[in-house]
């Protein structure tokens, strides 16, 4: 009997604690915080960065995890600015940047140390960059050098052509060189394997003449467009311009290492014995798939302004885990993207700890255009315009709802040429500016397009049809695998189901099994896409349509649009590029290779206590501006409004201070070449 | 006896080799690779990775070199994880793994034989038809429902307990009960129906009627026949536990084996993957082979030809 007695209060125990639990719930939805809340007593921030990192060489690794841990390690000559993530001074102190746009000079600031007490000089940047696009490292990222001249052939293993003593001019016209000197014009580079060759010789008649008979000589690193004139000056020349160019350098690609470690250790130089970092934290301790501790490296330059001693990195990959270690009181800060779907309305009133803001990240779905029946342009149109996206940002609730590709909330200067230059084309094309608006959404006009397009429609109501004669067998929804994407493409599918009367069937597929099928365009009509930019400039959205071996996934190109770009980029006034990029934007759209659904939103959670960490685009934080607020009367309130309102005069200051040796850089030579073109030149020379 | 250990493992190489072999022609079927994102790799950078990685050779060089490195034990370097062997992470979260897996295989032990052994000898009793109930519900509630309603009241409730990560002895606790549930309830069944049939047999009546007291019945007699079942389910339980188990690692992000496991297949880690697997089936007949050695000595009518 006692027995059946005990089995009863272990039951009754166990009532009793989901009872208290509940209870528990609902006293801390009335509370201000959500979970334990303590600033610790030291100046140590546990963050969680996502999963293991992969390496802590920065100019090779490609992750987001990574590059947050990197940006404590290792250090750039520009910096990300800690709300926008726009480049600011760091190992460069200032840079000013030729006429045409393609010559670039870096100025270095000469306290530069690595962890182990060397300089830091533009010679090793100059190290840095080659090895970083270098073929033997075979680097992800490398890509992103490409901007400079002849780094690309150098990476892709190509040769210059030597005939008579002269190199191939890459003009076919133009007379042949005496060198390939990075300020002279472009020398024909060309992959010179057998392969290759024979390929040229099969498929380029012209080209195999040209070369015929010429000697190949392999494209060194020290061809490529990056030269350390002095110990702190770096020149880095472009093969076109690129104004975004500064913005890419905050990237770790950029980052100084170390060439001795490196040529000493070899693979092995990351290891926490042998690894000399040069930013503003150094490697502590590394436990794989437990910790990481970086912490405050006296030797760094700007080491007074470093207020942490450590940061804690948490490898993870469990969202609910996270959110569990986070509430325990047991880490202080999430990256983005931690807080799951189904929790976002209980955790969104915690409005001291909750960050949601645009990220620099546009969610969309692409087109098979070369393939039926989406190469038809008003079938495109059609499917996109029958989605209806306010409803998709209520659904999804961390996202904002969008019909243009390059991402709203993030470039404001862009945004104003945008909306004005979007005004005039549709004008000029006959379209009301409430058509520009209902983009968004416009069933009546949907089932216009396809009547259109050549299909049967019947209304079935004020504003939606049915297309009976639709090709449905060959038409599906790809995704892949995750929670949001099938909530997004179920959306989705019964939006067309509802305005369109076609059921398209949902395709998904794990990850890197879809990546493959996704960009050799074998998905049948329509698939998922997102895209992280790359730097802050409107063009990592644009570019993704850029040249025919463009990253779209949809099969589009347009020699126009190409020409679009490279004339915006070769505009040097800001305002008139963002005009020229914003007219290519349009030019896109129209065509619809893809169509736009939403921008996303950071969505994640710091502790607030925690301050000097934003919610920027990239959820990209610089360490050495963060700090841990022990006055509980100066904690973070309401950080809706952390990035506009609320400023923190300390950091705003510090900031400005980094910033003032451009600007002051900037003004003087405005001033001076106000006085008169003709000196200016001889200050660059300086 | 000596030959019979000796023959089973010269098997083992070969199995392991095959386990490999068809792992490795699972992984060259599925679409991706290890370096594949989001983004789309310029063709030339492309190249450099697949030479970098020796992906350029013909497919039987490249698992002609496999097995040659297998066969030294030697499984070469990770992909994803740069400058780290294979040999290096499988030794580095092994212990991870290795301690709460053996840490809950022994409270399943403790708790399912003394559940199974009292069950059995008061059959029908209020215990053994409460303890057999609480079994029931250990088998069938799944470790990833068990884990968070653990976290919910001890972590995040009574924030008595760490909710997730290695450090320290309160951080095994949960993930030790979690995983040790299904194994203590499976445990405390398989020792009840095994102690229930061997009370029945003849020899079990031949002791009584020797006048051998109840406890020397018991556990020298009784016992050692009554838990055979118990000792075939051990090997692969063991093996499996002491491994790593996904679900739970995840869910405690502890940074053990099966953690690595998940991760390096989603990763396409090809060598890592490989080395999991080899080890993993290395170790799953090493124990099969220690539970077959072990029969002998509990059952004396067990003998090895």
């Amino acid at each position: 009997m006692t027995r059946i007695f005990a089995g009863r209060t272990r039951l009754g125990v166990a009532i009793v604690s989901l009872c208290l639990l509940a209870a528990g719930c609902s006293t801390t939805a009335t509370t201000k915080y959500w979970g334990q809340v303590e600033a610790p007593d030291d100046n140590v921030l546990r963050y969680i960065t996502g999963s293991e990192p992969e390496s802590l060489d920065p100019s090779f690794v490609t992750g987001q995890p990574e590059a947050r841990i990197l940006i404590g390690l290792f250090d750039r000559l520009v910096e990300y600015h800690p709300k926008t993530m726009q480049p600011i001074p760091s190992m460069a102190t200032h840079w000013e940047v030729s006429d045409d746009g393609i010559d670039y000079t870096f100025h270095l600031r000469k306290n530069g140390k690595y962890s182990n007490g060397d300089p830091i000089t533009a010679k090793d940047f100059e190290w840095s960059f080659k090895r970083a696009l270098s073929p033997e490292l075979a680097s992800r990222y490398a890509f992103i050098g490409f901007e400079i001249k002849y780094a690309e052939q150098y990476n892709a293993k190509q040769s210059f052509a030597k005939k008579d003593g002269k190199f191939l001019n890459a003009d076919e016209n133009g007379e042949p060189l005496d060198s390939c000197d990075v300020d002279g014009p472009a020398c024909l580079t060309l992959a010179a394997d057998e392969e290759s060759l024979a390929k040229i010789k099969k498929d380029n008649a012209e080209l195999a003449t040209r070369i015929e008979g010429a000697e190949f000589v392999e494209i060194k690193p020290d061809d490529i467009g990056v030269n350390a004139t002095d110990d702190y000056t770096l020149e880095v020349t472009l093969k076109q311009p690129a104004p975004y160019f500064v913005g890419m350098l905050t990237h770790q690609f950029f980052a100084a290492v170390h060439r001795p470690t490196i040529e000493k250790h070899g693979k092995n130089w990351i290891k926490p014995e042998n690894i000399v970092t040069s930013g503003a934290f150094k490697v502590e301790e590394w436990k794989p798939y437990d910790e990481m501790t970086i912490v405050r490296d006296p030797n760094y330059w700007d080491a007074k302004n470093v207020k942490l001693d450590a940061v804690k990195f948490y490898p993870m990959d469990e969202q609910t885990t996270m959110m569990n270690i986070y509430k325990a009181g047991r880490v202080d800060a999430l990256y983005n993207h931690t807080v799951p779907a189904a929790w976002n309305e209980f955790i969104r009133q915690f409005k001291d700890e909750y960050l949601l803001h645009p990220e620099v990240t546009i969610e969309y779905y692409t087109f098979s255009v070369k393939k039926k029946p989406f190469d038809n342009l008003d079938v495109r149109k059609a499917f996109s315009l029958a989605v209806n996206r306010e409803s998709l940002e209520v659904l999804r609730k961390t996202v904002k709802k969008s019909a243009d590709f390059v991402p709203l909330g993030i470039f404001p200067e862009y945004e104003k040429a945008r909306t004005k230059v979007f005004a005039e084309l549709s004008e000029k094309d006959g379209i009301t500016p409430e058509q520009m608006q209902k983009r968004l959404f416009d069933p009546t006009a949907a089932c216009a397009h396809m009547k259109k397009a050549g299909y049967s429609v019947q209304m079935t109501g004020s504003d939606k049809c049915k297309v009976t004669d639709f090709p449905l067998d060959g038409v599906e929804l790809s995704y892949n695998t995750a929670e949001s994407n099938k909530q997004v493409a179920e959306f989705v599918q019964s939006q067309w189901q509802q305005n369109l009367g076609l059921t398209i069937p949902l395709k998904n597929m794990e990850f890197k099994t879809y990546l493959p099928y996704r960009s050799a365009i074998e998905y049948k009509g329509v698939a998922r896409a997102g895209w992280v930019g790359d730097f802050m400039d409107p063009y990592t959205f644009l570019s993704q349509f850029y040249t025919e071996a463009n990253d779209s996934s949809t099969g589009w190109w347009d020699p126009v649009y190409d020409k679009m770009l490279d004339d915006a980029n070769k505009t040097l006034d800001p305002e008139k590029r963002y005009e020229k990029l914003a007219e290519a934007e349009y030019y896109v759209l129209k065509d619809q290779p893809v169509m736009p659904l939403s921008v996303a939103g950071t969505s994640w959670m710091k502790k607030p206590y925690v301050k000097g960490m934003y919610p920027n685009p990239g959820t990209m934080h610089p360490w050495k501006f963060v700090y841990i607020e022990k006055d509980r009367a100066k904690w973070d309130q309401n950080v809706d409004k952390i990035m506009t309102e609320q400023s923190d005069p300390a950091i705003d200051a510090e900031v400005a201070a980094l910033m003032k040796s451009q600007l002051d850089f900037e003004r003087a030579n405005a001033s001076k070449s106000e006085e008169g073109g003709e000196d200016e030149e001889t200050d660059k020379t300086e | 006896m000596l030959q019979f250990i000796f023959k089973r493992l010269i098997v083992i190489i070969p199995m392991a080799l095959v386990v490999v072999t068809v792992t490795w022609g699972l992984i060259r079927t599925a679409p991706g690779n290890f370096y594949s994102t989001e983004k789309k790799l310029p063709p030339a950078i492309e190249k450099n990775i697949k030479e970098k990685y020796g992906l350029d050779k013909p497919w039987y060089v490249q698992y002609g070199k496999l097995m040659g490195n297998i066969i030294r034990l030697d499984f070469g370097d990770s992909l994803k994880y740069e400058g780290q062997s294979v040999n290096e992470i499988i030794w580095r979260h092994l212990p991870y793994s290795a301690t709460i897996g053996f840490l809950a295989y022994l409270v399943a032990l403790l708790i399912g034989l003394t559940a199974g052994i009292i069950a059995a000898l008061r059959q029908n009793s209020a215990f053994d038809y409460s303890s057999m109930a609480l079994s029931m519900l250990g088998l069938s509630v799944p470790n990833f429902v068990l884990g968070p309603i653990l976290v919910l009241i001890f972590a995040l409730w009574l924030f008595w307990l760490p909710p997730a990560r290695w450090g320290g002895v309160s951080s095994v606790v949960m993930p030790v009960i979690t995983l040790a549930a299904v194994y203590a309830a499976y445990i405390a069944r398989l020792t009840r129906a095994g102690m229930l049939e061997v009370l029945r047999s003849d020899y079990i009546r031949t002791a009584r009627a020797k006048g051998l007291d109840e406890k020397t019945v018991l556990l020298k007699h009784a016992l050692r026949g009554g838990i055979i079942p118990v000792v075939s389910f051990t090997g692969p339980a063991l093996a499996s536990l002491l491994a790593g188990t996904v679900v739970v690692e995840r869910v405690f992000a502890i940074p053990g084996l099966g953690n690595i496991f998940i991760q390096s297949v989603l990763n396409r880690d090809e060598p890592l993957i490989l080395g999991i697997v080899a080890f993993l089936s290395i170790l799953v007949m090493i124990f099969n082979l220690i539970v077959d050695i072990s029969y002998g000595y509990l059952d004396p009518r067990i003998r090895y030809e």
